[in-house]
């Protein structure tokens, strides 16, 4: 059984004008993907995809007006969606753990680094203080924190943000998390510090056979550390598949250009074809919502696509997925 | 090549710049000795962590920042010590485009405006000449001419990243200086600019400045790279051999962090140990050792100069290359 079954997923942002007419902004349009024990998914797509709203859709950190208003998120087989505030706050933070972008926010300024660990670890089971305590030294440990017990009582803003990104993570690991969902966890550190996170992630995900996601910008991120990505375009999963297979074989015309922009095969001579905006998400297009950017795209788009399996488990959302021309020039 | 016989646009020599911290007998040390120099239609791009100093040398060789000490020689003229009215009318011929183009532009004027202004502060066009040339810069930087009318704020971060760009060439400058161009800029957009400045870069003969922390688009656009760290430079060289045969410790393990869009690509990585040391309380001898992984007592007390490593072409700062016992792995 899958770790995390997210099926047909659908998030809307409804909201009403200036003349009280209902707005909806179908930001998330049925998101389809699941995530094992001991794989990492990397999430990719451009801003505005809904990369972020997948996640804080899957743990419920949903704000208004952003609201589900269809699908099914089941982790280890029960539905987080239909589940009360308190069962769902039983498992979050405790087997579903989440690391975001910028740590700094999301660590509280006025406790200091060890009461905030001590204090996750004892919100969700009955050990004492000095086992929860002992436990932070063993996780910032594990994270790379030199002197762990010194920076026990350190306050957040005494960290770089490379140590305020790891303190994030021991946070997330305090409590043995069964799937961790890391947001741009290393966007805007420096690339030998993205580099450690990173490799961080990686082997604790071997080590303890946790799932993870991890959703980025970065193509070389996915490339490097994922084994599984889903390609995400306004607000649905275009491409599935193994790392490997997406990027040497990409089915869907997003994915192929979404490659071919970055700067390696720009180098070897690729043209990139990309760009433009991105369908509105008010008013979406019928049919393939890629079509306005879509260089092959022909009468049968203005039908919704369907998933089409181009291999194993390798699928794409296009009428002619794995039968495009080849795009190099 | 042409670009060997004829001499620098750039000079810098020995480039200091140190910023009072508030407290007495206190510095940062942004900045501690610097030499390069760009010839004609040379492309350089500077890289290094955050801190390394990298965005503090290209304010200061505009003197948009005041150098601490070292000469700037540009078109063979000494300007750090100029004074600033006899420095102005050489601003036409060095230009900047920043990281940031939302902060960049004037909100209150026309894009129109915009790519005038340079044209009104350093030329003697008139009206007219002037919005001839206003299209044709657009139409350079393909930029639709609808564009001319709006404002800032109707643009999205790509389009007036153009019109920083369009702004930048509007005098045909010498120099160009490029900021991290397209860091603020989202995947989809970043493409486009980085083609577009390639294509900048083959129609004019200016120098280039290129400061980016991100690899991948470093080497995709210059022809050399100086590699920064803690405000000194550690290694100068071809842009490939920079990426393939890096003859200093940092430069090894920095371009191990990098994550390239190949899942195929083999990486060895070195991942540094600890962080960047403080620029208020440099380290002595060279300013790597903390973290080298091959550092020797020497490398505590004696600073190392830049020197041939390989080739003429290639020098790198380190005391092992001597012994030969500079790689890392």
């Amino acid at each position: 059984m899958n770790l995390l079954q997210v099926r047909d997923l659908e998030t809307h942002f409804i909201s009403r004008d200036i003349d009280n007419r209902v707005r909806i902004a179908h930001a998330l349009n049925g998101i389809t993907f699941d995530v094992e024990e001991g794989e990492i998914l990397g999430i990719v797509g451009e801003t505005g995809a809904g990369k972020s709203l997948t996640a804080q859709s899957v743990v419920g950190l949903l704000r208004p007006p952003a609201r589900i208003v269809g699908g099914q998120v089941r982790f280890e087989g029960r539905d987080l969606l239909t589940m009360s505030e308190d069962d769902l706050n039983a498992i979050r933070g405790n087997d579903i753990a989440m690391v975001v972008q910028n740590p700094r926010t999301s660590l509280d300024p006025l406790s200091r680094i060890g009461d905030q660990l001590i204090r996750i670890r004892r919100a969700h089971s009955e050990s004492s203080e000095a086992e929860a305590r002992s436990r932070a030294v063993e996780m910032m440990t594990a994270v790379g924190i030199p002197d762990p017990e010194l920076r026990l009582s350190a306050w957040p803003h005494e960290l770089s943000g490379g140590m305020a990104q790891r303190v994030l993570i021991a946070m997330a690991l305090m409590n043995e998390p069964k799937l961790l969902i890391a947001d741009e966890p290393t966007t805007g550190l420096d690339v030998t510090v993205q580099a450690q996170i990173l490799e961080l992630l990686r082997d604790l995900v071997t080590r303890m056979n946790m799932g993870a996601i991890i959703i980025t910008h970065d193509l070389g991120v996915v490339a490097n550390f994922c084994d599984r990505m889903a390609v995400m375009f306004a607000g649905g999963i275009v491409e599935t598949g193994t790392v490997g297979d997406v990027f040497e074989n990409p089915a869907h015309p997003y994915t192929s250009n979404l490659v071919d922009a970055t700067p390696e095969r720009l180098k070897i001579g690729r043209k990139a074809v990309f760009g433009g905006a991105p369908p509105d998400l008010y008013n979406l297009p019928d049919g393939c919502h890629h079509r306005d950017r879509c260089r092959f795209a022909r009468e049968e788009c203005s039908t919704p696509p369907p998933l089409r399996e181009v291999g194993l488990k390798h699928v794409a959302r296009c009428h002619f997925a794995g039968e495009l021309p080849e795009t190099a020039q | 090549m042409t670009a060997e016989q004829t001499s620098p646009v750039l000079d810098v020599r020995g480039l200091v710049k140190h910023f009072p911290t508030g407290k007495r007998d206190q510095v940062v040390h942004a900045v501690n000795g610097v030499n390069f120099s760009i010839r004609p239609g040379e492309t350089l791009g500077m890289v290094g962590e955050s801190g390394s100093g990298k965005s503090t040398i290209g304010r200061t060789v505009l003197r948009l920042t005041e150098p601490t000490a070292g000469k700037i020689a540009f078109q063979g003229q000494e300007i750090a010590e100029m004074p600033m009215a006899a420095c102005r009318p050489l601003r036409a011929d060095m230009q900047m485009v920043f990281q940031d183009p939302w902060s960049a532009l004037n909100p209150r004027m026309k894009v129109r405006d915009l790519i005038a202004e340079p044209l009104l502060l350093h030329t003697k066009m008139t009206r007219g000449e002037r919005r001839d040339r206003t299209d044709e810069l657009a139409g350079r930087v393909h930029l639709s001419t609808d564009f001319l009318t709006r404002y800032p704020s109707d643009l999205s971060g790509g389009q007036l990243q153009r019109v920083c760009i369009a702004r930048a060439i509007a005098t045909n400058p010498k120099l160009i200086i490029l900021d991290e161009p397209t860091s603020s800029l989202d995947i989809s957009v970043r493409a486009g600019i980085l083609e577009l400045l390639a294509e900048i870069k083959q129609q004019t003969e200016a120098a280039v400045l290129f400061i980016s922390h991100d690899l991948g688009t470093v080497r995709l656009i210059s022809d050399r790279i100086v590699v920064l760290y803690l405000g000194k430079i550690v290694e100068y060289a071809d842009a490939d051999a920079v990426f393939e045969d890096a003859a200093h410790p940092y430069t090894q393990s920095l371009m191990s962090a990098h994550l390239p869009a190949n899942p195929k690509a083999e990486i060895r990585r070195h991942v540094l140990e600890g962080e960047v040391p403080s620029p208020i309380d440099m380290p002595s001898g060279c300013a790597f050792h903390t973290r080298c992984p091959v550092a020797i007592e020497d490398c505590r007390r004696t600073e190392p100069q830049l020197e041939a490593a390989g080739n003429n072409t290639h020098q790198a700062a380190c005391l092992r290359i001597l012994d030969g016992k500079n790689r890392i792995d």
